[in-house]
């Protein structure tokens, strides 16, 4: 109410206001509701956590190899430089030849940059 | 010619570069080699003073009767500009005679006395480095310059009394000159500092053409001028200053004739006479000075009745001299002043010389006590000291008694208590009679008392005793009085340079003719006393006498030197322990070390901010931005 | 603008040479081939805008005072990879790749001595800033220098976001990030109508150029990361690295903020006087060398500020000119003996003037020069940057400060004299000089000592 009245026309905005009274405590009631009346019957076999039905195994915060970052930031920045082909390709005709030009210094650039990982064995997984 | 003049010091100076790097070398050329650049500069003053003497009258008129020659800029700055400048006039060019001439006799001389001594080489550098600076100080056209000489000769005197540094006593000797020197320098310098700071200029012209609107200022004046004799109290030995000289005997005989008889001790009188037109309006400095050269003039005279080394009297008598010389200008006589230097340099470099020759004689002994009788060993001698003393004493038609009583004939029609100094005046005038010839009597007369053989000096040594002896008979003939029918050469001569300060005061006594003669006559009894009195007492000296009573206290030299010692030096001691103690180890090297050391406590603490933690430096980060954004805000209301 | 794009394109020909060039020696001679090249390539720009000054979109401009800048920082870069290719391939594997990030600073480094828009600002201090993260750690095998770059990179971080965040406050307050246009200059006429958005983005900038200088008291990383990183870059990134920075922001303070100094003089007094103590007092202690020179390197960056403090002054222009040289040259020329070193504490130079003449008179005369002794340039140096701030007639009390801070240092440096010239002792040589390394640093005092006499000749 009170951060309602700082607005000119507090009163247009309160039947939303009952909308989420009414939403958010729809579902802490219906929440409570279910835990206070289902019957419970807890075996160490229920409190254990789902894993697609397999046993689970140690711990999952286990460090990786530093090779799935490298791919895996390799990837995101070759991917995210492929969105710059989307708004070339809508622009293509209005661009002309200096657009074209530039694109292919970038694609030349990411060529660039692909054969030095390439060489430099960035992808290999096996070393 | 008079534009030549620069080659007068510059002979002696490289007399001084040539012997000095030479010293090792050269052996005994090198005294010939000083004493030629002596000669050759004293050609050159001859020639300069011939030449002031002929040139016409009204360019001598129209100038004043001086000459400046400018060299070159000395120090050329925006706020400051002094040139390097010599002036010749009547007055400087007497003291070049007189400075190269005795000069050279005592150079003449001393290649004979110092021939056994291993320092020949470095000696004459020395006296030819003092004759250099003295030359200087009389040529400088303004007072920097002359202040340059005037160090100099300072530094020359000290090296030359120390010159057999191995006797502790003399460097001692040489180290109390230099410093009571140093002392008057600094009335000196802050006298300088005063006149630049008035009149933006340091040359004597500019300064004298200055005096009418400085005359305004009566106290500036007189605080100048009393700076000024302050300086010169300290290089003319006169009260309180004056315990040096008689210790400054130290040094080789030549170097007290020459330096601590002839010339240097003479610069304050120079220098005064130089600044004439300074105190000639500065009554009350002209008064100091007349009193301190009387009071001078008798306690001196007093402590050498009573000397038994032969050159602590002679000494002694040239501080009683200077006395004299200073009451000459205390009255603004600088004429007869100037007067009584040239006679007082003939016949004291003379006697010098002679006491010199004895010391010689008798190797190297200097108490007179043991000596006696040498009369018939040494007849040159004897003869030639005889008339330095009879000189000195005042006996007419000797030099000193010209200047001497034309000083005492200004001196009894100076004002009203003019009588008074006159009678004490005269008393030491018979004093000194009576101590020169006690000197003398036991000197030459009697039986000698002492070992060995004496025998008169080489004949080196005994011609610059006969050229001074003549000059000391004839040397009062350029100034004989009027009353004499004579024409007082050198009072015309210098007339011009002093024509402004006679303007200013008129110093030429008036005094009937009668009353001249009358006094001059009261003069030559006195002396007649003082030298009957060293006769009976001293004709057949007897050593055994002890002195007591007023005489033991004379001969104690009136306990000064003690009285230094307990009243400033002591304290000085004192004081400067107490500086040392608190001051300089507590609080100086306090703060110093303390700075240092919270420098090491503040430099251990600072590194624990250096943890290592990135949390750590991350926080510290913030508040350094919190920090700076607090300063800012703070300090600039935005 | 041809050194910008040759600077990038070498670094990316670097990266190549590591791939195609086998010897080490082919690769350091290639990277010296660059920086020859980019030498005669900022030159021909300097010839290029001599007359004109030219604008590139409204996001650089570039005038005879930036390619004259640029000149001089290529000519300093050019005497560092010179004196320490050699110890720059022996600092791991990946010799090319570090030439090539050597480059990229370059290209950081003049972008920020031409930008005229603060988004090249922002992109040249990350461009120059990103490198040297790498560059701290290349020594891979020693957890110092993993440890430094991590600290770099983390505080750096932080930095960016300040510098980013006063970017973003000055454009809410002008609507603009070009500092020629009229809204941007409009904005900093005069302080009382400036607004407060400003007057924040001012100070945060202010603190992350401090950050990027080493200024206390954001100068926490400083000791860890030079002492951390390999010896052959720590020289790079004290001198090279610091004084662009310096010159960016002189260009910011001056001509766009000058007129509103009195928004940002009292921070950056409080910064000077902080990094002078902290720098100088801190720097006493020290017993490693090498991290004598990093608290040396916090208390030089203090008198550097000075040229910053002294708004509309032509003598803080020259003075950072000659103090960004003649502070380079004497570090370069000091590390250049460091690293020749065992042993980098003070005890390990003893008896070094015995055994290794030449090195300890250049460093020597490179001391000289960091404690600001007069006939080498440091003194002039000094001098240009003090009377800068006497010349604007307030605040003189800083002065006379930095003065007696300046006779602290002389305590530390002078230790260093001391330790190779009066005390006895092996001086173990980790690498022996030859002749070529004696030459160019001879070379290198030679250039401190005629700045001594003709600092002239550093402002073109």
């Amino acid at each position: 109410m009170i951060l309602l009245e700082a607005f000119s026309t507090p009163v247009n905005y309160f039947p939303i206001l009952i909308q989420l009274v009414l939403a958010i405590g729809f579902v802490i009631v219906m929440m409570g509701a279910t835990h206070l009346l289902g019957p419970k019957r807890k075996t160490t076999d229920k409190l254990e956590n789902f894993e697609c039905g397999i046993e689970q195994e140690g711990n999952a915060r286990q460090p990786l190899a530093v090779k799935y970052f490298l791919v895996a930031i390799l990837f995101v920045l070759f991917d995210v430089e492929v969105i710059f082909f989307y708004p070339y390709a809508i622009n293509f005709r209005e661009l002309g030849w200096n657009g074209f030009i530039a694109v292919v210094m970038f694609v030349a650039f990411f060529i660039l940059g692909f054969t030095y990982i390439i060489k430099k064995g960035a992808l290999n997984w096996e070393d | 010619m008079l534009n030549l003049v620069w080659l007068v010091p510059l002979f002696p100076l490289i007399g001084f570069i040539i012997t000095g790097l030479g010293r090792n070398h050269l052996g005994k050329a090198s005294g010939w080699i000083a004493s030629l650049a002596i000669l050759a500069s004293f050609v050159v003053s001859a020639l300069i003073f011939i030449e002031l003497k002929t040139l016409p009258e009204d360019i001598a008129e129209h100038t004043t009767g001086s000459h400046v020659v400018h060299l070159f800029n000395f120090i050329n700055t925006h706020a400051m500009q002094i040139a390097f400048d010599f002036q010749i006039d009547a007055l400087s060019s007497i003291f070049l005679l007189v400075i190269t001439g005795i000069g050279f006799l005592i150079h003449i001389y001393s290649i004979s006395y110092m021939s056994h001594d291993e320092g020949f080489g470095k000696f004459f550098a020395y006296l030819n480095l003092f004759v250099f600076s003295m030359l200087l100080l009389v040529l400088g056209a303004n007072y920097l310059i002359l202040f340059i000489g005037w160090e100099g000769v300072g530094l020359c005197s000290y090296l030359l009394i120390g010159f057999w540094y191995k006797n502790i006593a003399y460097t001692d000797a040489a180290k109390k000159a230099f410093i009571m020197n140093r002392i008057g320098d600094l009335g000196f310098l802050i006298g300088m500092f005063l006149l630049y700071s008035k009149c933006n200029a340091l040359d004597f012209k500019s300064i004298e053409n200055m005096m009418p609107t400085l005359m305004n200022d009566p106290s500036y004046i007189t605080a100048v001028a009393l700076c000024f004799f302050i300086g010169a109290t300290g290089k003319s030995a006169q009260i309180p200053l004056f315990t040096w000289l008689p210790d400054a005997m130290a040094g080789p005989t030549p170097v007290s004739a020459l330096i601590h008889a002839a010339t240097m001790v003479t610069a304050g009188v120079y220098m005064i006479a130089r600044s004439n037109f300074l105190y000639s309006v500065a009554p009350i400095a002209q008064q100091v000075i007349l009193i301190i050269g009387l009071a001078t003039a008798l306690l001196a005279a007093t402590i050498a009745t009573q000397q038994n080394d032969i050159k602590k009297v002679l000494a002694y008598s040239t501080v009683s001299q200077l006395g004299f010389m200073f009451m000459a200008l205390g009255v603004g006589a600088y004429t007869a002043a100037i007067f009584h230097v040239i006679t007082h340099a003939f016949f004291k470099a003379l006697l010098f010389l002679g006491s010199g020759s004895v010391i010689h004689a008798v190797d190297g002994e200097q108490d007179i006590r043991n000596m006696g009788g040498l009369k018939k060993y040494m007849k040159i001698t004897y003869i030639t000291f005889f008339i330095g003393c009879i000189a000195i004493a005042g006996i007419p038609p000797l030099s000193g008694f010209f200047s001497k009583d034309e000083i005492m004939m200004h001196i009894f029609t100076h004002g009203t208590n003019g009588k008074i100094f006159w009678i004490l005046g005269m008393l030491a005038a018979m004093m000194t009679a009576y101590y020169m010839f006690r000197l003398l009597f036991i000197t030459f007369h009697g039986t000698y008392r002492g070992k060995g053989h004496p025998h008169e000096s080489p004949a080196l040594m005994t011609m610059p005793l006969i050229v001074l002896a003549a000059l000391s008979i004839v040397g009062g003939f350029i100034g004989i009085p009027e009353v004499f029918g004579g024409h007082h050469a050198l009072n015309a001569f210098l007339e011009p340079i002093l024509l402004k300060s006679q303007a200013l005061q008129t110093s030429i006594y008036e005094l009937s003719h009668q009353n001249e003669i009358l006094l001059m006559g009261v003069a030559v009894f006195i002396a007649c006393i003082g030298i009957t009195m060293a006769w009976f007492g001293f004709k057949k000296y007897n050593a055994a006498d002890t002195t007591k009573g007023i005489a033991k206290f004379a001969e104690d030299k009136w306990y000064i030197d003690e009285l230094y010692d307990k009243v400033i030096v002591k304290p000085l001691f004192g004081i400067s322990k107490w500086i040392e103690k608190i001051i300089e180890k507590a609080g100086i090297d306090g703060i110093v070390n303390g700075v240092g050391r919270l420098i090491q406590v503040g430099s251990t603490k600072i590194r624990l901010l250096q943890s290592g933690l990135v949390g750590f430096y991350l926080f510290m980060f913030v508040l350094g931005i919190i920090l700076l954004f607090a300063l800012q805000m703070w300090l600039v209301k935005f | 603008m041809n050194a910008i794009v040759l600077s990038g394109i070498w670094g990316v020909v670097m990266m190549f040479a590591g791939l195609f060039l086998k010897s080490s020696k082919q690769i350091q001679w290639t990277a010296l081939l660059g920086i020859i090249a980019l030498l005669v390539v900022s030159i021909l720009d300097y010839q290029a805008h001599s007359v004109q000054a030219q604008t590139y979109f409204g996001m650089m401009t570039i005038d005879v005072y930036t390619s004259w800048f640029s000149i001089l920082i290529t000519a300093c870069c050019a005497m560092y990879l010179l004196i320490f290719h050699k110890d720059i391939a022996a600092v791991g594997k990946n010799e090319a790749e570090y030439f090539a990030l050597i480059f990229f600073v370059m290209c950081g480094v003049y972008l920020l001595a031409s930008y005229s828009n603060l988004l090249i600002l922002f992109l040249g201090i990350e461009i120059l800033s990103i490198p040297q993260y790498i560059l701290a750690g290349s020594d891979k095998e020693n957890i110092k220098s993993n440890e430094a770059s991590l600290k770099y990179f983390l505080m750096g971080a932080f930095s960016t976001g300040l510098l980013l965040m006063g970017m973003t406050l000055i454009y809410g307050a002008t609507g603009s990030f070009d500092i020629t246009s009229e809204k941007f200059v409009g904005q900093f006429e005069q302080l009382s109508s400036m607004s407060s958005l400003s007057f924040v983005g001012i100070l945060l900038l202010l603190i992350s150029f401090g950050f990027k200088v080493s200024a206390a008291p954001l100068h926490l990383w400083t000791p860890d990361v030079y002492d951390g990183s390999p010896t052959a870059f720590t020289p790079f990134m004290a001198t090279i690295v610091k004084v662009s920075v310096f010159v960016a922001f002189i260009r910011l303070f001056h001509f766009s903020f000058g007129n509103v100094s009195d928004a940002w003089q009292i921070a950056i007094a409080s910064m000077i006087v902080l990094t002078l103590i902290i720098g100088n007092v801190t720097a006493v202690y020290q017993q490693s060398l090498k991290r004598m020179m990093a608290y040396s390197s916090i208390a030089q960056a203090g008198f550097m500020l000075f040229s910053i403090f002294a708004v509309n002054s032509t003598l803080a222009y020259k003075g950072i000119l000659l103090y960004s040289v003649v502070y380079s040259l004497a570090s370069i020329g000091v590390f250049a003996v460091i690293i020749k070193m065992k042993d980098y504490t003070y005890d390990g130079f003893n008896g070094l003037a015995k055994k290794q003449p030449v090195l300890a008179f250049t460093a020597t005369v490179c001391l000289l020069s960091l404690v600001g002794i007069p006939l080498t340039g440091g003194f002039f140096a000094k001098y240009f940057v003090l009377s800068a701030v006497v010349e604007q007639g307030k605040y003189i009390w800083i002065v006379v400060f930095a003065v007696l801070m300046a006779a602290i240092s002389a305590y530390y440096y002078f230790r260093v004299i001391r330790s190779m010239y009066f005390k006895t002792g092996e001086a173990a040589m980790h690498t022996e000089p030859t002749t070529w390394d004696k030459t160019l640093l001879i070379l290198n005092a030679m250039i401190i000592l005629l700045l001594g006499v003709l600092p002239s000749l550093v402002f073109g």
